[in-house]
């Protein structure tokens, strides 16, 4: 998923106890009865339906006090919602399978977005050049691909469009990029290809670059790329709180698929993505199902390409 | 050269500033870098216009300010009470200098997590940064200051029996204190750049938040990503200008401050 | 004795640490704060196989080339703003600009003109380190003292010579200050740098078991920058005694009198 590269954490804090991060705080509520929730969101295209929601009443309207809190990718959100800081997340399933894996007790509430399944209409994929010699995603063997998160959805997904396409993905060289760096390095040649995702995949488009292939839509149909999601613990101690949330969380997702024009709308209130843009750029689908085919396929390439020892229980991660 | 020489100080820094800009306008219009990466000066006041408006970058640059002052104030405070008694108690400094040195070249950046767990995207969580980040640059400084005494003036202190705070006051005090200047110098850059790095990186409210909100937006807002980039730039300009006037007020009589006769 | 006295000094305080941090985190069942034992088990299977040399060497390689470049131009630009005060005034604001920049928002434009290899990295450590080296110089020259500066004077002292006999000499001890501060921000800058567009080194290394929930591994890849940090410190300590030999003994002889 996307995400700005998360500074890493280096912690060397010797005199910290190891209490810190214990159980979860009590949710508290504000002043008319409403629980007090705190989501952890990217500042991205994928959250707008959450955005919409939240404007049009319908957390308020399950008694939820919503607050968004922007961070800048996963990295930051998963410590969070695991201490308790936040109740809620929004992170990519391959991220929230690899913290499953390493016993972080995560459970996903609800659907986060999807692929809209469409070959040459989705809100990523990978770009080359236009005057480029690169025609199939077969080509990459040997070329330079940047992904904006090594080790994680982007780059299965590449590979499982380079295998798709009859080619040998171990001889495709993955460099990893935040996405504001793809298009000068692509333009200045330091890499071939690049894997882009909304505002940047529309703006490369726009400026003469060709996508090559439509990788979330050659891994799976529909595929789940993120999910929003809470600790096993706050599920186990708040279950009412959880299904109210998530039940906005799906009204919301269904307003937003059947009313592009107002999520376009609210793209600017909180991203820098101007109208102009907002307008042009291809948004994903918000389905409310949570796709337990495309996440296992996920889970196999993960496997597959190193990233897990195991499959992941997907039994204790979806609901 | 010479039509440079007999300008004020602030005349001079203007002349820099102004080369920087032209610079600036240059490079990305020759295209020696693409203008829609790095668009040119210009552009880039034009896009600044638009923000000033806006009561979003105000707020923003209110808690940038905050945060950096807060961080600077307790880092300066720890680091000189430290450096000072580090400094002072030779059995002390031997015993944590190893600690230090260990310490010291772990980044900040790596309490990110830390801050994320403690304060989530509070001002708090930027002020963690800053003040571990600053305290070692006050600190260094101090204990350089303080080990610089000289040797013959100690031994007239010691002849005239002076006790320990007189000495402080008389000795160690002014001799650390060109070095504690420095520090607090060096320290306000260092607030300022944490300050902005954290917020960029965790989210907490400020100008590196706006700027990380900008590089996930797109091309169209390139121009307001390095317009806030030259306002943080600006405040920079701005510390380093006022931390000089006040070293120049505070220490007129040091060598450094005074013309050659 | 006192061998043991000066063991006992650098080990008292660390170990002291690492057994409350041992005692402490003994029972942890938190993830992201592993008992110490772990940490250290884990240490020894992740660093002492190939990684120390496909990831460390490396990054200690790009660190050293961008401290090298950033002293060489620290202390040249240094110099010329200490000697001059028309320069200092014309350059100082700029520098201060650059320097407020956030080097996470300055990667990009290095990127542009620098692309993504080691070049970029390099400079990106330059960048920073380049700061105390030259504000140190820069201050150390100009607080030269005035009665040697005149002395020079009247003996027709100057260029070159002046700079070799003069200049560089009496500021060399906050030059070496400089030095050693650039020495920690130079590794906090190697992790930075690579965090955008790498593919080894310690610093990648780490993020990447950050983002693959590899806390342990995480924890043990801290450690070794901070006993980076310890090698290096050393080192520069033993080097900072051979410099500034001249100026110990000078002090310790005006001391001893």
């Amino acid at each position: 998923m996307r995400r700005r590269v998360a500074l890493a954490p280096l912690a060397a804090f010797l005199l910290v106890s190891a209490g810190c991060g214990g159980s979860p705080a009590p949710v508290q509520q504000n002043a008319s009865g409403a629980d007090k929730v705190t989501v952890g969101v990217i500042p991205i295209v994928d959250v707008a339906p959450i955005y919409l929601g939240k404007q049009l009443g319908y957390f308020s309207d399950a008694k939820i006090d919503l607050t968004l809190v922007q961070a800048q990718g996963g990295a930051a959100i998963v410590p969070a919602v695991v201490s308790g800081q936040e109740q809620f997340g929004f992170s990519n399933m391959t991220s929230l399978m690899l913290a499953q894996s390493k016993g972080l007790g995560l459970k996903v509430v609800a659907a986060g977005n999807s692929s809209t399944g469409k070959a040459g209409a989705d809100f990523s994929a990978v770009v080359v050049r236009g005057d480029s010699t690169i025609k199939t995603a077969a080509d990459l063997e040997g070329k330079t691909v940047s992904i904006n998160t090594l080790k994680n959805i982007g780059d299965t997904t590449v590979r499982a469009s380079v295998r798709k396409a009859g080619g040998d993905p171990d001889k495709v060289k993955f460099t990893e990029l935040a996405l504001p760096d793809m298009g000068p390095a692509l333009a200045n040649k330091r890499i071939d290809a690049a894997w882009l995702v909304e505002p940047f995949l529309t703006a490369a488009l726009n400026s003469g670059d060709r996508a090559i292939a439509w990788n979330l839509v050659d891994t799976s149909p529909g595929l789940m790329i993120a999910a929003y999601f809470t600790s096993a613990r706050f599920m186990t101690a708040n279950p009412d709180l959880v299904q109210r949330f998530a039940a906005a969380v799906n009204k919301s997702l269904e307003y937003a698929n059947s009313h592009p024009d107002e999520v376009r709308k609210i793209l600017p209130t909180y991203t820098k993505i101007n109208a102009e843009t907002a307008a042009k750029l291809t948004l994903p689908a918000w389905p409310t199902q949570i796709n337990r085919q495309s996440t296992e396929v996920l889970a196999q390439l993960a496997v597959d390409d190193g990233l897990m020892a195991t499959k992941p229980d997907l039994n204790t991660l979806l609901p | 050269m010479r039509v440079l020489r007999g300008l004020p100080g602030w005349a001079l820094g203007l002349v820099g500033l102004a080369g920087l800009a032209a610079l600036l306008e240059v490079v990305p219009r020759s295209g020696l870098v693409q203008a829609k990466y790095l668009p040119p000066f210009s552009t880039l006041v034009r896009a600044l216009g638009q923000q000033v408006g806006t009561r979003g970058f105000w707020s923003a640059l209110g808690h940038t300010l905050l945060a950096w002052a807060i961080g600077l104030a307790i880092a300066v405070a720890a680091g000189a009470a430290v450096g000072l008694l580090l400094g002072s108690v030779r059995f002390l400094h031997a015993a944590t200098a190893s600690t230090v040195e260990f310490l010291r070249p772990i980044p900040s950046v790596a309490l990110i997590p830390l801050a994320v767990l403690l304060y989530n995207v509070r001002i708090q969580s930027t002020l963690l940064l800053v003040v571990y980040a600053s305290f070692w640059q006050v600190l260094l400084q101090v204990l350089a200051g303080v080990s610089d005494v000289d040797p013959v003036a100690r031994q007239t202190a010691r002849s005239y029996r002076l006790g320990p705070w007189a000495r402080l006051r008389y000795l160690v005090w002014p001799t650390a204190l060109p070095y504690l200047l420095t520090g607090i110098r060096l320290a306000a850059a260092v607030a300022l750049i944490l300050a902005v790095t954290a917020e960029l990186v965790i989210g907490s409210p400020g100008l590196g938040h706006e700027i990380a909100l900008a590089q996930s937006s797109g091309e169209s807002a390139v121009p307001v990503l390095y317009a806030l980039v030259l306002v943080t730039g600006l405040v920079g300009v701005a510390v380093n200008a006022v931390f000089r006037v006040g070293e120049r007020a505070l220490l007129p009589w040091h060598p450094s401050m005074r013309a050659p006769v | 004795m006192r061998v043991l006295r000066r063991a006992l000094a650098l080990l008292g305080l660390p170990v002291l640490l690492l057994a409350t941090w041992w005692a402490a985190s003994a029972q942890s069942t938190n993830v992201y704060y592993p008992p110490l034992r772990t940490i250290l088990r884990t240490f020894r299977h992740v660093w002492f196989s190939d990684r120390l040399r496909n990831d460390v060497l490396p990054s200690v390689l790009r660190l050293l080339g961008g401290y090298a470049l950033a002293a060489v131009l620290g202390i040249a630009i240094g110099v010329l703003i200490g000697e001059s005060r028309t320069v200092r005034g014309v350059v100082e604001p700029v520098l201060e600009f650059l320097r407020a920049i956030p080097p996470p928002v300055l990667v990009p434009v290095l990127i542009l003109l620098a692309g993504i290899g080691d070049t970029m990295k390099v400079l990106v450590i330059t960048s920073g380190c380049i700061w105390p080296v030259l504000l140190n110089t820069a201050a150390g020259v100009r607080a030269t003292d005035q009665v040697l500066a005149d002395t020079a004077e009247c003996y027709r002292v100057r260029g070159p010579a002046r700079l070799r006999y003069l200049v560089l000499p009496a500021a060399s001890p906050q030059i070496m200050t400089g030095l050693r501060q650039a020495l920690s921000i130079g590794i906090i800058l190697m992790v930075i740098s690579e965090l955008f567009a790498a593919n080894n080194g310690l610093g990648y290394a780490v993020v990447q078991f950050q983002r693959g929930f590899d806390i342990p591994e995480m924890w043990s890849g801290i450690f070794m920058l901070g006993l980076l940090g310890l090698a290096l410190a050393g080192l520069f300590a033993l080097a900072e005694r051979w410099i500034l030999g001249w100026y110990h003994g000078q002090r310790r002889a005006s001391r001893s009198r």
